[in-house]
């Protein structure tokens, strides 16, 4: 079965490339793992950024690193890397196909900034008016929708966030981006809202004075308190706005020739004129009154619309070019057809009023809503004509002094009663069909009417108007009991019988609704009319049913709100343009984001939080009534400055983004594209590894804890932002309450962890907290920190004596006990916590902060990825792996590594990448190298007899710098310089296309020195040194002088000092650059084979796994037999057969066709550096010498169990070490039915004084054995006495287990140590309860020691190798954290106990890790050395030996000639010896002292000239 | 009396300092522009005779800005560069320049705000001090040396 996939294995072309999901720290070291030995890497990240937790981190335990400066070369490194692949904002959908070729489908989300275009410049930030919680610094410091994740991010791009459309913008007919504007009215910038708002609306004045604001119906912010004032806070904008003189747009160029006819200038004819404008069209609009806005100009009465407002907006619309003819009614559509219009827009509105068909309507006091709305306008301008010429007869004559009725209930009948009352009536009554509650006005307006002293009839209809002399004497109506209109349109009506009554007045005017004036259409013209009088048209299109003719607003649909005209302006204006263009007139529907519905819980979180405060809008008191009823001054005053800001900064920013473009106008590069939307692509690749990490538990879930309701309560990763000198409060130690100094802090342990949920240990909590706890009160001595947990699990490498140094250096205090609940005092905001302290008491303790020690768990977006993926996984949503395949998942060739498989922190983490990365390879050897791009350059120029021809390019980064630094005058400054030949400026220097100039300066001007001034070197040398490289100058040609962030960033306001700086950065860098020379690097070839001492497990695996990689291995074992401590081992805690694996894998490694096994062997010799060594061995039994040529060294040399020197071991048979036990079980099982009593000592040998730290593997091994014992003879009473059961990770499920087995746990204190003795020929075990405060004694069959782990003898092997070890024996690592299977001497690499005690799957982890950092060497032919590396001048050199002391990485050595001599492959470059060396002999290529010096001369010159200069 | 502006040079590692300096760019925190960077791979680079030289030639203060100890890139280049800032110290202070014009100082590439603190806290001091002595006589004897050159060009003119 197995051959037969196997044979089916090998017919399938495999791809050379591999799929890596997740950019976290593990996925970034598979990654440059497989792309360092000869593969292609996809890297797909979910979020915008790579990095993942560790670049939250502050620091890391147990060296208290800091995490970003460890990670920060592997980002930049990852960001750049050739053949690794960003898909950022990605996901995989689908994998189809075999392992070896797979089809993966990749998802990307739209980022909206395209970053290959994206400088990482930031002024779209710096323009983006949305705040928001940043996500980089758990919600605790604000960010704006345009984003970076954090400074360091890779790729250095920023995205945008969006989460959907605000449902303000939803209910709107033209889409106003309002949550757009009000952020800017917020931030104070007035013209930007102004802009976002005439984006979608010319008429911001008018709308936001009387729109219907449909807006703030459905505003979020309903679910809070009340509604944001959207239509105020318009009003406001135009208010600031329009103080400034009108400056007239330039009237914008045409692009076609196709001229359009527009009829009527009311809002829809002239939104649909404007947008046509804007397109290119030569547009004439018709209008057959004397002054242009239709129904605003003449219909809405000033004092709720001034006129100078409509004015302004009109005329700005016509100042684009537009051909306005007043006082042109047009009499016939088919003349203007003839005029040569290629398309006629009707909107003509709805400007005829009606009256009711009842008696008296005939009398001359009866007038008309829109007439007499209209009289009085044009009266007010001197006109005194109406449009068909008549001379318009004043209605103040009809009204002053009289009794007036208005009949109707809308927003024109208001209008018409409080000009009435304005115009000086008597008095002025209102009476409408409908009932008060269903009045088509506004509230607000029939308030401010009856203000006025209106009095409002409602749920009336009329009978007849009272005619007493051909005068008006009043209205007879009746009661309305029912009124409906149905879905045609007609009314369905019920009146009270008997209720006739009279509404006495002297004037009536209708206001009962209007309709279009259609008399221009003769039926011969082919527009269809309706029954309702008003034009036919399709309502996606607005065409008409005659071809080139549209129609919209009003005219389509009867009277309508202002907005609704203008949104059919926009629409029916595209589809004019569709329709001249020849396209398909009904629109493609473009994809839209949802409409972002907040939930009434989501925002009661964020009220609890404090993210949202509680406050009614800012309300506006309407000018008194006696100030308004006398004049047609403006009702409303509107918003103040101080009202307005406040009133926006309610604003909920529902949809983050708001679209209002500011980031797109501000971009430079045009690399915003709001539209962008979600694509997917297929990616072949040979395996996939799933890396995707993990999410903080959500401890809001845990309510008794209080997170999110009680402010001081935070969680883990919060409290690590906080102490982050870049995080929220700049490392300062705050609560959040009042952002005073936390004294106590309390951290609870085990939140989302080991409880029902979560049924397994975080594996990271007690070392985070130990770590927050430290840090903390290295931030703050006063702090005092209480870590409250239940077993102090710091079973990793340095972790206990972390622990203890936190406890005894630092004061840190621990307290064994778990706790069920926080409580706030309401007014401290200090918060209570109930524990049971040591003595067994209930003590209550009050904190000032606490911090919850949250557990990690798959996000669900893991078990997405899972489920397309189609892996298995575990109950908990971890990858379902085992312990003899850690890497492996349910489906071959796709590897997890990481949290994804398991709790777990950084090193392990990182060590499973690396062999993830390995196992994912090996399956794909034989294509190695075949996908991979390499890089071709031309040949490079020798330019070292030349003289200097410097060539500086001064970068403006946009604003970043060129709004500061006089940029122009930098560079002309650069080009007086000696030796500079070329001087040039750039908008942004890292773009694409000024690689491009670069290289063409460099052509032209024959440069051989290039200085880029800009940014930092730290992100941008390696893009110029490739730039020069590639216009064949050598890498080190080229200086930087860092202009932005250490100039222009850091003296923003002082644009004259930051450019006279800028000046001396770029003479520093000339001068440097007149020095600098050319850096030869020299290849060396790589001898592909390994060597692999220790031949245990983690050799073995190291010796197998590089064999399958296709390179040789030679194994060196110092015994007789392979197989180290796995020889003593039976099975796993899953249950495993290690006997039988153990017998596989000495098969497999003793045929392996590149496997050469030398047991019986010890090294005795070793020289050479990574890619060349040589190693001399003495194989036994006959100790023939062998001489081994290697390109790598994996040191996996083991340990073994140690012999306790206690409790008996060794006076007592009856006392045995765990190894002994498993034997022992799996021996003769008759024996094992007799024992009766067994108890087992935990922590024998280690966490002494001796041997500080934990072992690690004997809780489990203990767990293992009890449970062993208890299957195979349940009635024995099996006991473990213990310090801290360390069952970490998924061990803390068989820790469960084995205590429903009944077996016994029961903790001794470290200064109470159990006690041994034989009593009687019996052995007894006395030890102290701590919890019943009672000794215990014992009588057990057996005693079983779990004793130390201790390393194998390496201190000669260690000085060979010239690699260190810890204070423990235990080979150390070149970086706990990042390079955990590396040496610091490249080329060497460890894996396994050697490293410190593990468990096999870890073991086999690391063993797969060293396996692929080697092949990162072996993969290559050849190596490059050289650069910046120290270099010995042998003339100078007394062979003194101070480099050879100094050098951190021992690779000074006196040579045969008796001088230094440094071997550049082995050189880190720190230039430390070039520093000591008291001869001068040394120095550190590219940072001479004459370098350094010749900066150092510049600095003290321009300063002293500059300084001298203010003196004067 | 004339305002005193110092020259402050400081040296940093590429790693952490110069990061950090970077960070505090990134986080527009302002420091005084008197303070003037200097790009090492590693303080333990930092050669004794650049920390004397500068005030040779006419530097107030200077500092080595380093990697938070235990943290090296180079492992150690910062303890070396601890060793030789106090060697450094000792000799300015020997020589009446002043011990206190040189300082060593550690951060992370993630103390931004740490960076431009220190820039502050290092001028402002040397602010206080005042100028190097060196720097004083060097002046004066310039000064001296222009007075004899004018006394001399005089001197010729009147011979004229």
């Amino acid at each position: 079965m197995e051959k037969e996939r196997e044979r089916q294995q090998e017919k399938i072309e495999k791809t050379g490339a591999v799929m890596i999901v997740g950019g976290g720290v593990g996925g970034m070291q598979a990654a440059l793992d497989l792309a360092n030995s000869g593969f292609k890497v996809y890297l797909v990240e979910e979020s915008t950024a790579i990095g993942g937790r560790m670049a939250q981190l502050d620091k890391t335990f147990p060296t208290n690193d800091c995490s970003m400066c460890t990670i920060s070369p592997k980002l930049v490194e990852t960001g750049r890397h050739l053949n690794i692949q960003l898909m950022m904002d990605s996901e995989v959908m689908k994998v189809d196909g075999p392992a070896g070729n797979f089809t993966v489908t990749v998802r990307h989300k739209p980022r909206y900034i395209d970053i290959s275009k994206c400088t990482g410049c930031s002024e779209c930030a710096q323009v983006c008016p949305i705040i928001t919680p940043g996500r980089f610094d758990e919600g605790m410091a604000q960010q704006r929708a345009a984003y970076k994740l954090y400074p360091q991010a890779v790729p250095n791009a920023y995205a945008i966030e969006k989460r959907g459309i605000p449902p303000c913008r939803d209910a709107c007919p033209t889409g106003q981006r309002a949550q757009g504007y009000i952020a800017l009215i917020r931030e104070g910038r007035y013209e930007d809202a102004m802009r976002v708002i005439k984006e979608d609306n010319p008429f911001p004045g008018i709308c936001g004075r009387i729109c219907n604001h449909r807006c703030e119906d459905e505003c979020n912010r309903n679910l809070v308190d009340q509604p944001l004032s959207i239509a105020n806070l318009k009003r406001f904008v135009t208010d600031q706005v329009y103080k400034q003189p009108y400056i007239p747009p330039d009237p914008l160029p045409y692009q076609f020739g196709e001229k359009v006819a527009i009829i009527g200038a009311g809002p829809c004819g002239l939104t649909a004129a404007k947008d046509l404008r804007k397109v290119g069209y030569p547009v004439t609009i018709f209008e057959a009154l004397p002054i242009a806005g239709g129904m605003l100009r003449v219909g809405v009465p000033d004092y709720r619309l001034p006129p100078l407002i409509v004015d302004r907006e009109v005329r700005e619309i016509i100042d684009l070019g537009i051909d306005l003819r007043l006082n042109t009614p047009v009499s016939n559509l088919d003349d203007i057809m003839k005029e040569g219009f290629k398309a006629v827009l009707i909107a003509v509105g709805a400007h005829e009023g009606r009256k009711l068909p009842i008696p008296g309507t005939d009398l001359p006091e009866v007038l008309i809503n829109t007439q007499f709305l209209r009289d009085v306008s044009l009266l007010s301008l001197g006109m005194h004509k109406d449009p068909a010429g008549k001379e318009i007869r004043d209605p103040k004559a009809d009204i002053q002094n009289r009794h007036v009725l208005v009949l109707g209930g809308g927003n024109v009948a208001i209008d018409c009663a409080r000009t009435a009352v304005r115009l000086g009536a008597a008095k002025v009554d209102m009476a409408c069909l409908e009932s008060r509650e269903k009045m088509p006005a506004h509230p607000d307006e029939v308030k401010e009417a009856e203000e006025e002293g209106i009095t409002v009839y409602s749920s009336r209809s009329f009978k007849r108007i009272l005619d007493k002399d051909r005068h008006v004497a009043g209205v007879e109506a009746v009661k309305v009991t029912f009124m409906e209109f149905d879905q045609d349109g007609r009314l369905n009506l019920e009146t009270e019988e008997g209720s006739e009554h009279v509404l006495p007045c002297e004037v009536v005017i209708f206001a009962i609704g209007q309709r279009a004036g259609l008399a221009f259409i003769p039926e011969s013209a082919g527009v269809g009319v309706t029954r309702m009088s008003t034009i036919a048209v399709n309502p996606n299109t607005f065409a008409a049913t005659r071809p080139g003719v549209f129609a919209a607003g009003d005219v389509t649909t009867g009277t309508s709100f202002v907005v609704e005209a203008v949104a059919s302006g926009h629409k029916s204006a595209a589809s004019i343009h569709r329709y001249l263009r020849g396209e398909e007139l009904e629109p493609v529907p473009l994809p839209e984001l949802p409409v972002v519905k907040l939930t009434k819980e989501e925002l009661q979180e964020r009220v609890a939080s404090g993210d949202v405060r509680v406050t009614p809008r800012v309300r506006i008191e309407p000018r008194p009534v006696s100030q308004r009823t006398s004049s047609f001054a403006e009702v409303s005053p509107g918003y103040t400055e101080e009202e307005a800001k406040a009133e926006a900064a309610r604003c909920l920013a529902c949809g983050i983004c708001s679209e209002c473009l500011c980031c797109y106008y501000k971009c430079g590069l045009g690399a915003i594209h709001h539209d962008m939307v979600e694509t997917q692509e297929e990616v072949q690749v040979g395996s996939i590894i799933l890396s995707p990490g993990y999410e903080v538990y959500n401890a809001r879930l845990s309510q008794e804890y209080g997170l999110g309701r009680y402010p001081n309560v935070l969680n883990a990763l919060q409290f690590e932002r906080i102490l982050s000198a870049s995080g929220p409060t700049m490392g300062h130690v705050q609560r959040p309450s009042d952002s005073q100094l936390p004294r106590k802090i309390a951290f609870l342990q085990c939140v989302g962890s080991r409880d029902q949920d979560h049924p397994y240990c975080s594996a990271v909590c007690c070392m985070y907290a130990t770590k927050e706890a430290i840090i903390a009160k290295e931030h703050e001595k006063e702090i005092q920190p209480t870590i409250f947990f239940i077993d102090i699990r710091a079973y990793g490498k340095g972790f206990d004596a972390y622990y203890e140094r936190a406890k005894k250096e630092y004061g840190v205090r621990y307290v064994r006990c778990a706790i069920s609940r926080v409580v706030e005092d309401p007014q401290t905001k200090n918060l209570w916590i109930t524990y049971i302290d040591d003595a067994g008491e209930i003590k209550e303790e009050e904190f000032d902060l606490v911090v919850l020690s949250v557990g990690m768990v798959p996000s669900a977006s893991t078990r997405e990825l899972a489920k397309n993926v189609g892996i298995e996984l575990d109950a908990y949503g971890f990858a379902k792996t085992d312990s003899l395949t850690p890497l492996a998942t349910s489906r071959p060739g796709v590897y997890a590594c990481g949290v994804f498989q398991g709790p777990k922190d950084i090193p392990e983490t990182v060590a499973q990448a690396s062999g993830a990365a390995a196992a994912a390879s090996e399956i794909l050897s034989e294509v190695r190298g075949t996908m991979v791009a390499r890089k071709e350059y031309p040949e490079q120029k020798d330019v070292r007899e030349e003289e200097p021809r410097i060539g500086v390019f001064v970068c403006r980064c946009g604003n970043n710098i060129g709004g500061v630094v006089n940029v122009p005058g930098v560079k002309d400054y650069a080009a007086s310089l000696g030796n500079v030949v070329f001087a040039d400026e750039n908008l942004y220097t890292c773009s694409q296309d000024t690689q491009e100039k670069i290289k063409k300066a460099i052509e032209e001007h024959k440069l051989n020195r290039v200085i880029v001034a800009s940014c930092s070197p730290r992100t941008h040398e390696p893009l110029f040194q490739e730039t020069i490289r590639e216009a064949g100058l050598n890498r080190y040609l080229f200086e930087m002088a860092n202009i932005r962030d250490q100039c222009s960033w850091v003296h923003m306001h002082e644009k004259e000092e930051a450019t006279s700086k800028a000046r001396d950065l770029v003479r520093m860098a000339v001068a440097n650059a007149n020095l600098i020379s050319p850096l030869e690097e020299l290849t060396k070839g790589v001898i592909k084979r390994g060597l692999v001492i220790g031949g245990g497990l983690s050799g073995m695996t190291a010796a197998l796994g590089l064999a399958e990689q296709g390179f040789e291995a030679v194994l060196v074992e110092k015994e007789s037999e392979l197989g180290g401590n796995l020889r003593h081992l039976k099975t796993t805690l899953d249950g495993k057969n290690i006997p039988k694996y153990l017998e596989e894998l000495k098969a497999k490694v003793t045929k392996h066709p590149r496997i050469q096994v030398f047991s019986n062997a010890v090294i005795t010799d070793f020289s050479g550096y990574v890619g060349n060594y040589k190693t001399n061995l003495m194989v036994g039994p006959r100790m023939f010498t062998r001489e081994v040529e290697h390109g790598v060294t994996i040191v996996a040399t083991g340990g073994e169990e140690l012999n306790p020197k206690e409790y008996l071991y060794g006076e007592d048979q009856r006392v045995l070490t765990q190894l002994e036990l498993e034997g022992f079980l799996h021996g003769d099982g008759k024996r094992v039915q007799e024992l009766k009593e067994i108890v087992m000592i935990q922590c024998v040998g280690s966490r002494n004084e001796e041997r500080p730290y934990c072992s690690r593997v004997c809780c489990a091994e203990a767990v293992k054995n009890a449970l062993t014992i208890k299957s195979l003879n349940p009635r024995a009473r099996v006991t473990i006495l213990y310090r801290d059961m360390r069952m970490y990770s998924m061990l803390e499920e068989d820790y469960a287990r084995a205590r429903k087995a009944g077996v016994r746990f029961l903790r001794y204190e470290e200064e109470r140590k159990p006690e041994v003795a034989q009593k009687d020929g019996k052995l007894e075990v006395t030890v102290y309860n701590p919890v019943l405060r009672e000794n215990l004694s014992y009588h057990p069959d057996l005693l079983v020691l779990s004793a130390a782990t201790i390393p194998a003898d390496t201190a000669e092997l260690a000085s060979m190798l010239k690699v260190p070890r810890n204070a423990d024996g235990f080979f150390l690592e070149a970086h706990m954290k990042l390079r955990p299977v590396d040496f610091a001497s490249e080329g060497i690499y460890l894996c396994g106990v050697a490293h410190s005690p593990k468990m096999i799957d870890e073991s086999l982890s690391q063993a797969a890790a060293a396996v692929s950092r080697a092949c990162t060497i072996l993969a290559k032919d050849q190596i490059q050395v050289g650069g910046v590396v120290s270099v010995v001048d042998p003339e100078k050199c007394a062979a003194c030996l101070t480099c050879v002391r100094v050098c951190p990485y021992n690779v000074p050595v006196i040579n045969k000639d008796g001088v230094a001599e440094i071997e550049a492959a082995m050189c880190h470059g720190c230039g430390i010896c070039a520093s000591e060396c008291p001869g001068k002999a040394i120095k550190l290529q590219h940072f001479t002292d004459e370098q350094v010096m010749a900066k150092c001369d510049v600095i003290i010159e321009v300063l002293s000239e500059a300084f001298r200069g203010e003196r004067v | 009396m004339e305002k005193f502006e110092p020259i402050v040079i400081a040296f940093c590692c590429h790693y952490c300092a110069y990061t950090a300096a970077d960070l505090a760019g990134t986080m527009r925190l302002q420091y005084p522009y008197n303070v003037r960077i200097i790009r090492l791979p590693c303080t333990g680079k930092v050669d004794i005779r650049h920390l004397l030289e500068v005030f040779e030639k006419g530097a107030d203060g200077a500092y080595v800005a380093g990697c938070l100890e235990g943290d090296c890139h180079f492992l150690k280049g910062n303890f070396r560069a601890k060793k030789r800032v106090a060697l450094a110290k000792q000799i300015l202070e020997d020589a009446g320049i002043g011990g206190e014009r040189l300082e060593m100082y550690n951060m992370s590439a993630a103390m931004g705000p740490r960076f431009a603190e220190v820039a502050r806290e290092m001028t402002e001091k040397i602010r206080k001090l005042g100028p190097s002595p060196i720097k004083k006589n060097a002046e004066r004897k310039a000064h001296s040396a222009e007075r004899k050159e004018e006394q001399t060009a005089e001197h010729i003119t009147q011979k004229v």
